[in-house]
């Protein structure tokens, strides 16, 4: 499906807000590295899911009524064996059972590092402008974030990069790893030109955390809501 | 391709509609403006006719057989749309309406305003204002600025060109530019008030692509065209420097939405972001843009971040030296041969080491040879001359001359602060006369030096010899 059906769907189901499976396959269709996963819809699916993509996983489950996940005691990490699969998957039918599942997400688990944000918005002066900055949950606290406007040039990526306070950290500060910049100026790019390019349907965007580690840069959580 | 306000401000006939008769009316005063100084043709209108500063008034416009170029209306807001269309039917394209009493006023002006877009669709008219000071430039004598010389002093020519939401502003500051230094800084001013077609995009546009124009100053509140405006200033900032303020810094527009972008996307955060992207310099008080105007305007930029320091006095030393870091420049480090003349010229009490401290027993003397070693330094890029005016043995004069002589050199930008004692005063004023960039802190004056770095860095980031960028002849 490509991006536009995924958005078109979205809107025939009278939602705005992509679920997290349908935002992270608009990223793999614009060419974004995401962590492997599998959405599941049976216990037998979910661990056959876990044994294919190789312990630790994560799982998460998939309702629009339920956007904020980790509040909601929606999102288990660290899951190392079939039976923690087992045991998450019937803990989210109980816990979850009056609300309306699309599924459940298995994903690898990506090991912890740099947590970043890439998001986007409708400006109403300057039209569709791109953020980025150190993420995570103290992203709104620690405001330390750079804006430009959609389209974003790689130069122009790659100088936002350059103008966070806290920069240093992603030179390989106490046992951070070295990130790339040339990989997240790339990233930076793709997202805005997404942006740009889809800026009659997607209203505001958060990749939050993206997570920098040894291995690369992965988007762990992406949320695309629509006008 | 020709910009809106070229048409402006290369008409060779204008008219005054609203000549007044009474002394110092803007009406009046626009019309002496035009009549006395500016090289075209100029027509005056007045329903009552007769004669002002020996030009005919005529009774309408529509009574005028030659072809006009540009007008300004200078009539109450309620008459001003009946003029335009006057203007209209007469065939002028470009009209710079002055009068307030528009949407700035509220649900009445704001009808009056529709009305004058109708009209200027209507006739194919491009508008400056209302609600402004309309248009000045001392070179082509132009001047629609309705307020007489004895309110407001005008700037003489110059190379810096200025546009400005807020006449009160831009009153305001062409006044101070007329008293800094030898008042010749003005190419172009434009306040466009409601901007109700031509706005700040606009003005960018064309002092972008004006030859005359070295340094572009903007005061803004908002934006018409904020995406057309940051692009175009992401090229011409890479020609001549634009710097200035955009007020209106309170934290509004964020929301809490359903992401942290959206709560995080305030107003002026993004604002703050763009401007730099795009090359503009920002700063946030009106002191800062005057010392824009000196530094620019005069100094040719420095090639890095490294500077040297001389002073009289420990403190200030000190406190240019704490200024230096805050405004992203580093303290020179002296090379050998420098540092080793300067050991050897100056008696052991004096600090010799950057920041250099000749002491309360400077001579004009030791200020010329500090001054001179640090400047022929290649590890130094540009250089703060502070002075405590107040020591026995300065002669005050001839550390006049040395500063001046110093500036004509233009190799590496200098800043000059003196402080304390008549002699200071005297010494800034004499200085200045001759546009010799002198501040009324050290601060500041690292400040300045701070822009001009910030300024050349970028140009070099993006591949730009700073030698190319020339404000001054």
């Amino acid at each position: 499906m490509d991006i536009v059906s995924i958005f078109e769907k979205v809107k025939d189901e009278n939602r705005t807000a992509l679920l997290e499976h349908e935002a992270k396959q608009v990223l793999k269709d614009i060419g974004v590295e995401i962590p492997q996963l599998r959405i599941v819809k049976t216990l037998d699916e979910a661990i056959h899911a876990g044994n294919e993509i190789g312990f630790p996983v994560v799982m998460k489950l998939m309702s629009p009524q339920v956007l904020h996940k980790t509040d909601f005691g929606a999102v288990v990490i660290g899951l190392t064996d079939e039976q923690d699969v087992k045991k998450t998957f019937l803990d989210f039918m109980n816990k979850f059972a009056n609300v309306v599942i699309h599924g459940v997400l298995v994903e690898k688990m990506v090991q912890s590092g740099l947590e970043l944000i890439i998001g986007t918005n409708i400006d109403s002066t300057f039209g569709p402008v791109i953020l980025f900055g150190i993420g995570g949950v103290l992203v709104e606290a620690l405001k330390d974030v750079v804006f430009r406007m959609c389209p974003t040039t790689k130069e122009q990526a790659l100088s936002a990069i350059d103008e966070i306070k806290a920069k240093i950290l992603l030179e390989g500060y106490r046992g951070f790893p070295i990130v790339n910049k040339n990989e997240l100026a790339d990233l930076i790019v793709k997202i805005s030109n997404l942006a740009w390019e889809n800026r009659n349907y997607i209203a505001e965007m958060d990749i939050n955390p993206i997570i920098a580690n040894e291995e690369g840069i992965f988007p762990v959580d992406a949320r695309i809501i629509l006008k | 391709m020709t910009t809106k306000l070229e048409k402006f401000f290369n008409a060779e006939s204008f008219c005054v509609v609203g000549a007044s008769t009474t002394e110092n009316k803007p009406g009046n005063v626009v019309a002496y403006n035009f009549v006395h100084s500016f090289p075209g043709k100029t027509y005056l209108v007045n329903p009552k006719g007769g004669e002002l500063f020996g030009n005919k008034l005529y009774k309408s416009v529509l009574e005028i057989e030659d072809k006009i170029e540009a007008a300004c209306i200078i009539v109450p807001a309620r008459f001003t749309p009946q003029m335009l269309e006057q203007c209209g039917k007469k065939g002028i394209k470009n009209i710079i309406v002055t009068t307030g009493g528009f949407s700035e006023i509220g649900d009445e002006g704001k009808v009056l305003q529709q009305q004058m877009l109708q009209i200027m669709k209507d006739y194919n008219i491009n508008v400056v204002g209302p609600n402004c000071l309309g248009l000045y430039s001392p070179a082509l004598g132009y001047d629609t600025m309705f307020l007489p010389d004895s309110r407001l002093k005008r700037p003489k020519n110059g190379s810096v060109s200025i546009f400005t939401q807020s006449g009160a502003f831009g009153a305001a500051f062409i006044d101070q530019l007329s008293r800094l230094g030898s008042g010749q800084w003005v190419s172009k001013f434009i306040s466009y008030g409601n901007a109700s077609d031509i706005n700040e995009t606009d003005s960018l546009e064309y002092v972008g692509q004006d030859p005359d124009t070295r340094l572009i100053l903007i005061y803004l509140e908002d934006f018409k065209e904020g995406r057309r405006f940051m692009n175009l200033a992401r090229e011409i900032s890479l020609k001549k420097p634009i710097m200035g303020i955009k007020a209106n810094r309170t934290e509004t527009g964020a929301k809490a939405g359903a992401s942290h972008t959206a709560a995080l996307s305030s107003n002026d955060a993004i604002v703050d972001d763009l401007l730099r992207d795009a090359g503009i310099i920002r700063v946030i008080t009106w002191d800062q843009l005057e010392d824009c105007v000196l530094a620019f305007g005069t100094q040719p930029l420095p090639l890095g971040d490294r500077v040297a320091i001389i002073t009289d006095g420990g403190g200030a030393g000190v406190m240019a030296s704490d200024m230096v870091s805050d405004c992203n420049l580093k303290l020179a480090e002296f090379s050998p041969e420098i540092q080793n003349k300067l050991d050897q010229t100056f008696p052991s009490f004096y600090a010799t080491e950057n920041p250099v401290d000749i002491t309360g027993s400077a001579t004009a003397e030791d200020y010329r040879i500090a001054l001179e070693t640090v400047y022929d330094d290649p590890n130094v890029d540009s250089i703060v001359n502070l002075c405590v005016a107040v020591i026995p043995d300065l002669d005050i004069d001839e550390y006049i001359n040395i500063t001046k002589e110093l500036a004509k050199r233009k190799e590496k930008p200098i800043a000059t602060s003196l402080i304390g004692g008549e002699e200071a005063v005297f010494a800034t004023k004499e200085l200045l006369k001759e546009d010799i960039p002198v501040f009324d802190s050290p601060g500041r004056a690292v400040r300045a030096l701070g822009m001009l770095s910030d300024y050349s860095k970028y140009l070099r980031k993006n591949g730009i010899d700073p030698k190319s960028i020339l404000v001054e002849e």
